[in-house]
């Protein structure tokens, strides 16, 4: 099925790179910092400006060209995901969102087994044990073999890492 | 150079180096074994590893995670016809009917000797020739090095895909992304919004793992595939006869690799398409390829293999990454400390030689490894996704936090997964925007050098003493030109 030239993903990421080319071409003077004066005189020979306004005009007129391109060529969509694909897709980034933002708040190990068994559940697993296995095995694994192996830190809640440094 | 070799080899001898290699090589066969899974999203999710361990050791096991990932990829394709990565769909046509013969035990030998024939060669061409070009990179100043990396940007997007302008945006996109932060010539500040975290700029390794690795997990999980294929290892083993009768088209297909390698942005699929195409065109017998003939996966494999070790020149010489995989290879060398260009062959020249001849070694355990671990490997062909899937993710995240130990960094990741999966949508390849995102800093280092050297004068590039610069500005839009043309040519599926 032919999809409008505006509902394509093609055109819509190059509109919003053209949106995103024009606007910070615009907004260039107050998004960048004034120069360092010694004296009267710059202590650069370009201006902090100069490079990002050259990458910015060239990426508006890029986008420019190849929205005209895609127009005129009527591309179709690429309809490999589908809407099903797309609701998938929110919900799996949904799920690492959350996870990006409690993984500090209530560690590493409880946030990467609450992540694994949900993440297991969505993608279709259904064998309880199997999940429970993973989702407690492999972040307790990662922990110790981050912070006792390779010495770096992961964050973790005091009791859980005073509890940890008990038994190994 | 002669001092920096035998001292790089003195230092590439250690029993922790060659334990790591091998580590690194059975993770990369076995995700470039898991169909779905790349050799790229295993490089990026255990990138962070690698900033742990001495620049000796970590650099290696990320070496052997990309030898390992190459050959891994070619397991599947040769027994389900499910290429585990890009460059193994060339073997997939010969290797799946080879299968389907019931001779998959010789189509996967065939792949693993002609894999470690071409990356050996390719690597020993690579510690000949990386000096010599550093000599001579050496000489470059500013206006040179602006030069070749204007080139090196323009090469990139004329081979990244059928649709230059579209790598030309996500070049520049990463460009700009590249300019946020501190201004690396006045120090001001650009694009931060007033945001703390943006001052520093945007960290590399969530924007790596972000659009390399979370978008091929993404994808996995919205197609919703529940892979479950029967594979199995069948047939005899490879007789030295049947190697020797493919012995000719395994060194033309490595001649082939190797020349592809040290070309920014031309990779591992289009030389595997060239080296097969090469093959099939030399072949008495033409019309047997695609239905089961053991010189298609040689020619394929050694082609593929053979660009391991050139694409190291562009990156140690200038620091300019060939590839995806040389990208991420540049974040552990930048994390080490050691910064590619011309002064790390001064500076740290043995541990250059170290690192190469390391890569040398790294193929004779691949051999013995993947020889005897062939069966183990094929096996893999069946896991769940389900099972991997949450694991890779968890393994993303801990190794984009255990950096820099900034939770911010964990919404970056999300932000460019997210952002990742929809240029990917909109065949939009990020490639591009990687190069553009870590060439960029230099670039404008390199341009504002040069303004400064002529007071100002735009016009510096194209001063009479400078006609090395200028030779190379002149000529990039046309080398672009027709190497887009020549990758209009190269068959892709």
């Amino acid at each position: 099925m032919k999809k409008s030239f505006w509902k394509t993903p093609e055109t819509l990421f190059s509109l919003t790179c053209l949106f995103l080319g024009g606007l910070g071409f615009l907004f260039l003077g107050s998004l960048v910092a004034e120069p360092k004066v010694l004296f009267g005189r710059s202590l650069t020979a370009i201006t902090p400006t100069l490079f990002p306004s050259i990458v910015l005009t060239f990426m508006f007129l890029l986008c420019a060209v190849q929205l005209v391109l895609n127009f005129s060529a009527k591309t179709q969509g690429d309809g490999a995901s589908g809407l099903a694909g797309w609701r998938r897709g929110a919900v799996f980034f949904g799920i690492m969102t959350v996870y990006a933002l409690a993984m500090v708040p209530i560690g590493f190990i409880i946030s990467s087994a609450i992540t694994i068994a949900v993440l297991s559940l969505f993608i279709g697993n259904r064998n309880i044990v199997q999940i429970i296995a993973v989702a407690l095995l492999g972040p307790v694994l990662l922990y110790l073999a981050a912070t006792r192996l390779l010495a770096v830190s992961l964050p973790e809640l005091n009791g859980i890492e005073l509890a940890i440094s008990r038994m190994f | 150079m002669i001092d920096f070799f035998i001292e790089g080899f003195g230092m590439a001898m250690r029993i922790d180096t060659f334990v790591v290699m091998a580590l690194g090589l059975f993770c990369g066969m076995l995700v470039g074994a898991l169909p779905g899974f790349t050799t790229l999203m295993a490089m990026a999710i255990l990138l962070p590893i690698s900033f742990f361990l001495e620049p000796i050791v970590g650099i290696p096991f990320l070496l052997g995670i990309y030898k390992g990932g190459m050959f891994g990829g070619s397991i599947p394709a040769i027994l389900v016809s499910m290429p585990g990565t890009g460059a193994a769909v060339a073997t997939s046509r010969d290797g799946y009917a080879l299968t389907q013969k019931g001779k998959s035990r010789k189509a996967l030998d065939m792949a693993l000797f002609a894999s470690v024939f071409g990356d050996t060669a390719s690597d020993i061409f690579t510690i000949l020739m990386i000096f010599p070009i550093a000599l001579l990179v050496m000489q470059f100043g500013p206006p040179e090095l602006f030069a070749v990396l204007l080139m090196s940007l323009i090469i990139i997007a004329a081979t990244s895909g059928s649709n230059p302008i579209k790598a030309l945006i996500m070049m520049l996109l990463g460009l700009w992304l590249a300019s946020i932060g501190t201004d690396p010539l006045g120090g001001v500040e650009r694009f931060t919004f007033g945001i703390f975290e943006l001052k520093s700029g945007i960290p590399l390794l969530p924007m790596l793992i972000g659009v390399f690795a979370i978008p091929e997990v993404a994808k996995v999980v919205m197609e919703n595939k529940k892979v479950r294929q029967l594979a199995t290892v069948m047939g005899e083993r490879l007789t030295f006869r049947e190697f020797g009768a493919s012995f000719r088209t395994v060194c033309r297909s490595t001649v082939i690799g190797t020349s592809i390698g040290i070309i920014p942005g031309l990779g591992q699929v289009v030389a595997a398409m060239m080296g097969y195409s090469a093959a099939k065109n030399a072949s008495p017998t033409p019309e047997k390829f695609g239905e089961g003939e053991l010189e298609g996966v040689a020619a394929a494999e050694a082609a593929n293999n053979a660009v391991n070790g050139p694409t190291m020149v562009p990156l140690l010489t200038l620091g300019i990454p060939g590839d995806n995989v040389t990208a991420i290879l540049l974040g552990a060398f930048v994390a080490q400390g050691l910064r590619p260009g011309p002064q790390l062959f001064e500076e740290q020249g043995a541990v250059v030689f170290a690192i190469l001849i390391a890569m040398v070694f790294a193929n004779l355990m691949f051999l013995a490894i993947g020889y005897l671990s062939i069966p183990i490997f094929s096996r893999l062909v069946t896991i769940k996704v389900s099972v991997l899937i949450p694991l890779v993710i968890m393994f993303a995240f801990a190794g984009t936090y255990v950096f820099r130990s900034d939770s911010t960094d964990l919404l970056m990741l999300v932000v460019f997964g997210v952002f990742g999966i929809l240029a990917k949508a909109a065949k939009f390849d990020v490639m591009p925007l990687v190069m553009g995102f870590i060439l960029g800093p230099p670039m404008e280092y390199a341009f504002g050098q040069t303004v400064a050297m002529t007071n100002g004068d735009m016009a510096g590039f194209f001063l009479g003493e400078r006609w090395g610069a200028t030779a190379v500005l002149m000529a990039s839009p046309f080398i672009g030109y027709l190497l887009w043309k020549r990758m209009q040519r190269v068959p892709t599926d």
